[in-house]
């Protein structure tokens, strides 16, 4: 059997690189397999991103750069950060699986959501 | 009509409201404008709770109260950091005035003609107050951190407007 060289590893490289990037367009990027942070800037009266999906037992945290207090509050009630003022910032770990839309509770058209896939889909 | 009223004041005062009638208005006048447009939607807010029992109104209200706060809130941080004190001038005697000649016509309201008369009014003051903040506070305020302050209140005060279009449309006041 031909040995690869470290040239030939570093197309290999490359090569699988680039097809996961073409195959996985809306994939999250993640830099090792324990659980991960992510952060949803809030300027402007609106969330960036507003859409982002993470695995079970990842955490999305929020920061506030409004003057403007806000929330992140879940559609269907089920969590809440509470006020979010000026420069600060909350955080929300997601156990379960599902899909979270969610709003501003004092600004209702700021909207955003969270996919959460289980770690086996992920 | 006193929007209206309001507009000419405010359109006459924004541009030259200094000690002199020629004047244009220093950095410290615009400070103490745009603060005291902020404290006299609060006091409108106030007005709103005590009167209405519409949700949507309500929930307005709450909002201004909560935003104005905050962005007031900032203007005092920055005015003690900054070591100076805002001036009275001509633009905020306007809008006390104005606003004072505005609460006593809402308080003889209630039910749906205050609902529909404090977010029409809301609605007015938010299009009056962010374009004079647009177009004459902030291209004439010299020190960058109050026209930095002056562009992200006026994130908030243009989020409050488009709030209030939907609260009048809501409302359903022209039917």
């Amino acid at each position: 059997m031909r040995r690869l060289t470290h040239k030939t590893r570093r197309w290999f490289g490359q090569g699988l690189g680039c097809a996961l990037a073409l195959a996985g367009l809306h994939r999250t990027v993640r830099a090792h397999d324990g659980t991960h942070e992510v952060e949803v800037r809030i300027a402007h009266f609106a969330f960036d991103p507003t859409w982002i999906e993470i695995l079970v037992g990842d955490s999305v945290t929020w920061i506030n750069n409004d003057l403007a207090p806000h929330t992140a509050t879940a559609k269907d009630a089920a969590w809440d950060t509470g006020s979010i003022d000026r420069g600060d910032t909350r955080r929300i770990t997601f156990e379960a699986p599902g899909e979270h839309p969610y709003f501003c509770a004092f600004h209702p058209h700021m909207k955003g959501s969270i996919l959460v896939r289980s770690r086996s889909e992920g | 009509m006193k929007t209206l009223a309001l507009a000419v004041v405010l359109a006459a005062t924004a541009a030259a409201s200094g000690a002199r009638a020629d004047e244009p208005m220093n950095d410290l006048e615009i400070a103490h404008a745009a603060y005291t447009a902020g404290g006299l939607d609060i006091r409108y807010a106030h007005l709103a709770l005590a009167v209405s029992e519409n949700d949507a109104v309500r929930d307005f209200a709450q909002t201004m109260i909560r935003d104005h706060s905050a962005v007031n809130e900032a203007a005092g941080a920055l005015v003690t950091e900054l070591n100076v004190t805002p001036q009275d001038n001509a633009l905020s005697q306007a809008l006390v005035e104005g606003a004072a000649a505005k609460r006593a016509e809402l308080m003889m309201l209630d039910g749906a003609a205050f609902d529909c008369a404090y977010a029409n009014n809301e609605l007015g003051y938010h299009q009056l107050v962010n374009k004079t903040v647009a177009e004459s506070f902030i291209p004439a305020v010299t020190v960058a951190p109050l026209k930095a302050l002056l562009e992200d209140a006026l994130v908030t005060f243009r989020a409050h407007e488009q709030h209030a279009v939907q609260m009048v449309a809501g409302l359903r006041c022209a039917d």
